[in-house]
């Protein structure tokens, strides 16, 4: 008791500093045994929920299972299906429980396709779930909005277009590209329409989601892309000269001899990336004339093509760029040259191997 | 004599695998469960069963090192379905090079995968 | 000497002291703040991403792994499995005997099919020599191998033969005994591929200590905590510098250093900017700072990415020798990287490069060891002279401890926010202890190793590497 007092006294009378330090000590301190019980309790309570999402998580995809073999040939449910139904709407009310249902029915949506797929569909909108995604899209936080966006997705809910379409401009990027996703995933080319609209930039990520997403789809029903290609966002353009490889557009093929001039060196590369896939010969002669003037990215862009589409009478043009500075599109004419089998392509490897094997 | 035909299943979707389990037992058959590349060729050097069915991607050992220890080492012409989600012909032509014996892209139709599974089996 | 003088010196010093631990305490705060804000909004951008896409796409870039081994012998052939079973679609694996005096190659060639082929590589940057060459696989499954083995040069210098051998875009540089986990490839792609406004010239992952835990098959199978204090600090370490530290550099794009054991660079930048340096002993660092300043040249708008999600776990020294050895390069290392660009500091024509990251990465990282040791002499002057103001010294003391122990404590509590990698019972009591425990057992030694760091670079320049006793991952 004492001994506190004094410490006490001697606390009083120090400078105002020392009372400061050992204030904010006294405040750390404090703070360091609320975190420590904090940390115990978090731990805890993440311990305890893993363990329980693992049981339900067996529950409910045995439950999934039985339900889909124990149908009817019929359309109706069977009486073992609607008792699934009715114990699982009884879980879908509490939100724990209602997250690992959709992850289950998500899990095995992604892999099977045709009448269980749809099964599967249906069972979603039997259940109620449809609300409560719904309800995320009137959520504030972008995150829950997307991730909304991404179920009615994955469950191919058609008739919420319009209350999807609301978010066209919507601030956060991720809501913008579910979005996007979503008309692709249920329309294929009739939802790629956004574009004609679209001024934020698709980043390579979105196209090549959107790309694969689009290839689900086995409609080969490809819209008219030319009007695409002239789009003032170049982000649309390279999207389209994808689309155009992909899906062998012979018929642009004026339109992308036209973009061999675009402003956007990026835009040059990949329409001559897309030329070369399509072997548009035509493109070739274009590009030889005024091969000094490109970049060399484009450079080697053009090689990369030559490579598909060479002809014998190519020989003096490649002779004239063999000791060209950049040693990759040296290298690359000299595969091209060795492909059209000169006698003088021995003395040129013989002499290009020396320094680079010694 | 036990006539049941064994099939092993290499698979790390678990929902997944339960379906396919459920099916395929219906129809008479005994499936046997891995969880990756390694677990499916140890069952099936154990179990010797009379059909083999895939994923490509699974951890450390890929489907298509199953395919070629089977075809390769165990010289076993045990029939072979492989199953992906990466539908690039690439990975479907090296599939069938090893010695594959069919390929399903997925989503699949399970009701397609037992067609063929009962065909290859008969 | 005068006590005039010494009336005058002594409060100078103190102040000095006083400032440079407030700032060093601010700029902690600030930056823990920064990242804590930062990972918390990437894991709500990544909660709901599919990467199913980009792993079959046509349309997805192209990687090659790059791991340089040396004397690797025990574990290569699966080290090599586990690399080659990715997820990612289209990449391919280079591994690059450096001259290993061991049988290395003679495993790989065994256990992959390998036969040697002819290539012509295109030598961007000059590297030493091949030795048996360039090897392939026969067998189709493992068409992504590549094996060459060189003449011995240095990680460096095997990396930059990697990146001469690429044909692919990007290029990730890993330590070849690093367990990279299934989704690696296409969580670090993600930052070039989406980011519009600039170009991602190379992107960095946390680095997990694997000590203790049980990887079967290249799998990682159960993280359990490791025994030794020594280990112990070091998990505690890395949290704070990942969680609390490289989250929040990475968004005021002030990174200067992606660990050597996992990153992906843009091969054309780092091609450009020259491939890694082979005088140095911290070429990680210094090939991020030399790219960011070809960018700067350049005029290009760059950007350094970080990606908290563990992907890469990898052994840490569980013994004091080899710690020691490890941070004294280190030491060596940011000490060499600042020297040869001590150009771009303070220097206002390389922004925030210059004006932020170089003098915070000179004050507080490469300075601070050395001025902590000097407080330290400092203080123990004073004990002679009996100059000791006790109650200050002995509040002071408190509250650094204290404050230690505070910031150890929101990293581990920002651990379990986020990744909660440590699920076992005891392990949260055990975090905590060493909470408590760390400035007394790792911090002096980090500082000897700092200031041994420092005599060597001065006076012992013929010290390179060192050697680090492979013991592999506990097998289960």
């Amino acid at each position: 008791m004492n001994d506190n007092l004094y410490i006490l006294e001697s606390l009083k009378h120090s400078s105002p500093i020392i009372q400061l330090v050992w204030g904010i000590s006294g405040i750390f301190f404090i703070i360091i045994a609320f975190l420590i019980i904090y940390l115990k309790y978090l731990r805890t309570h993440l311990r305890v929920n893993e363990k329980i999402e693992a049981k339900y998580q067996e529950d409910y995809e045995s439950y999934l299972v039985t339900y889909l073999y124990a149908g009817n040939d019929d359309e109706a449910f069977s009486s073992e299906q609607q008792l699934i139904i009715n114990e699982l709407k009884k879980c879908v009310a509490d939100p724990f429980k209602r997250k690992i249902i959709i992850s289950t029915l998500l899990k095995l949506r992604n892999e099977i396709s045709g009448e269980m797929g749809e099964s599967i569909d249906t069972l979603f909108n039997k259940l109620g779930l449809l609300r409560y995604s719904l309800a995320k899209l009137r959520n504030k936080k972008w995150e829950v909005i997307a991730i909304g966006i991404r179920e009615l997705t994955q469950f191919k809910i058609k008739a919420v277009h319009k209350i999807i379409m609301n978010n066209i401009n919507h601030p956060k990027r991720e809501v913008r590209k579910e979005m996007q996703l979503y008309l692709v995933y249920l329309y294929a080319f009739k939802g790629l329409e956004f574009l004609n609209v679209l001024e934020t930039s698709l980043s390579e990520w979105d196209q090549i989601q959107l790309l694969e997403v689009l290839q689900l789809n086995n409609d080969t029903q490809i819209s008219d892309i030319k009007p695409w290609l002239k789009s003032s966002n170049d982000s649309v353009v390279i999207f389209t000269l994808k689309l155009a490889k992909v899906y062998n557009q012979f018929e642009a093929k004026e339109e992308l001899i036209e973009l061999l001039n675009h402003k956007s060196e990026d835009v040059r590369i990949n329409v001559i990336s897309a030329l070369s896939h399509l072997n548009v010969f035509e493109a070739k002669n274009i590009l030889k004339n005024n091969f000094n003037e490109r970049s060399h990215e484009e450079q080697i862009a053009f090689l990369k093509m030559m490579e598909n589409v060479y002809e014998a009478s190519d020989k003096p043009f490649l002779l004239e760029h063999i000791h060209h500075k950049n040693s990759e599109i040296n290298l690359l004419v000299m595969e091209i040259l060795k492909n059209i089998n000169f006698e003088e392509f021995e003395v040129n490897e013989a002499e290009l191997k020396k320094p680079l094997t010694a | 004599m036990n006539n049941t035909k064994k099939i092993v299943l290499a698979e790390d979707n678990s929902v997944l695998s339960l379906l396919l389990k459920f099916r395929l037992e219906k129809e008479g058959y005994k499936l046997l469960i891995a969880v990756d590349g390694k677990q499916a060729i140890e069952l099936i050097e154990e179990h010797n069963p009379e059909l083999i069915l895939t994923d490509i991607m699974m951890p450390f050992v890929s489907g298509l090192e199953v395919i070629s220890h089977v075809r390769n080492k165990l010289n076993m012409q045990t029939p072979i379905i492989v199953f992906s989600s990466a539908g690039q012909e690439e990975i479907v032509l090296k599939a069938f090079d090893l010695g594959a014996t069919d390929f399903m892209s997925k989503p699949f139709s399970p009701h397609e995968l037992v067609i063929r599974v009962k065909r290859l089996l008969i | 000497m005068n006590t005039n003088t010494v009336q005058i010196i002594m409060p100078i010093i103190h102040y000095f002291f006083l400032v440079f631990t407030a700032i060093a305490i601010a700029s902690y705060v600030i930056l823990a703040i920064i990242s804590a804000l930062e990972t918390i909004e990437y894991v709500k951008k990544n909660s709901f991403v599919n990467y199913k896409e980009i792993l079959s796409s046509t349309f997805s870039p192209s990687i090659s792994i790059i791991a340089p081994a040396y004397n690797e012998s025990l574990n290569i052939v699966e080290n090599v499995r586990s690399l080659l079973s990715s997820h990612y679609v289209n990449y391919d694996v280079i591994i690059v005997n450096d001259g290993s005096k061991d049988d290395s190659l003679s495993k790989l060639i065994e256990a992959y099919d390998l036969i040697q082929i002819d290539h012509l590589i295109n030598e961007h940057i000059k590297t030493k020599p091949l030795r048996e060459g360039i090897y392939k696989s026969t067998n189709p499954a493992f068409d992504k191998l590549t094996v060459i083995d060189k003449e011995n040069g240095g990680k460096a210098d095997a990396l930059n033969m990697g990146l001469n051998m690429s044909k692919n875009r990007y290029v990730a540089c890993i330590d070849v005994d690093c367990l990279l986990l299934e989704d690696a490839l296409q969580k670090m792609i993600k930052p070039f591929l989406e980011t519009t406004d600039a170009k991602v010239i190379a992107a960095g992952g946390v680095i997990r200590i694997a000590n203790s835990c049980i990887v079967k098959d290249g799998k990682l199978l159960d993280v359990n905590f490791p025994k030794t204090w020594l280990e112990q600090g070091q998990i505690l370490e890395y949290l704070r510098a990942f969680l609390l530290g490289r989250m929040a550099w990475s968004r005021l794009n002030g990174l200067l250093v992606i660990s050597g054991a996992f990153g992906l660079f843009d091969k054309k930048i780092a091609i450009k900017a020259g491939g890694y340096d082979t005088n140095t002993v911290g070429e990680d660092m210094e090939i991020i700072v030399r790219m960011r300043r070809y960018m700067e040249d350049e005029k290009q708008k760059y950007k350094v990415a970080y990606i908290p999600d563990p992907l890469c776990w990898t052994e840490a020294p569980d013994n004091y020798k080899t710690f020691i050895s490890q941070r004294n390069r280190w030491t060596r290392g940011t000490i060499e990287t600042l020297k040869k660009h001590r150009k771009i500091g303070f220097n206002p024509k390389y922004k925030s490069l210059g004006l932020i990251s170089y003098p915070y990465w000179f004050f507080f990282e490469r300075m601070a060891p050395i001025i902590e040791v000097a407080g330290i002499i400092y203080f123990g002057i004073l004990i002679v002279l009996n100059e000791v103001r006790w109650d200050y010294a002995f509040a002071f003391i408190i509250l650094a401890y204290l404050f230690s122990v505070l910031f150890s404590i929101v990293a581990i509590v920002s651990e379990e926010l986020t990744y909660h990698q440590y699920k076992k019972k005891s392990i949260g009591f055990k975090l905590v202890m060493i909470a408590f425990l760390e400035p007394f057992v790792n911090h002096p030694t980090i500082l000897y190793s700092a200031i041994k760091g420092n005599i060597d670079y001065y006076f012992n320049k013929k010290k390179k590497w060192g050697v680090m006793i492979k013991k592999g991952m506990t097998k289960a």
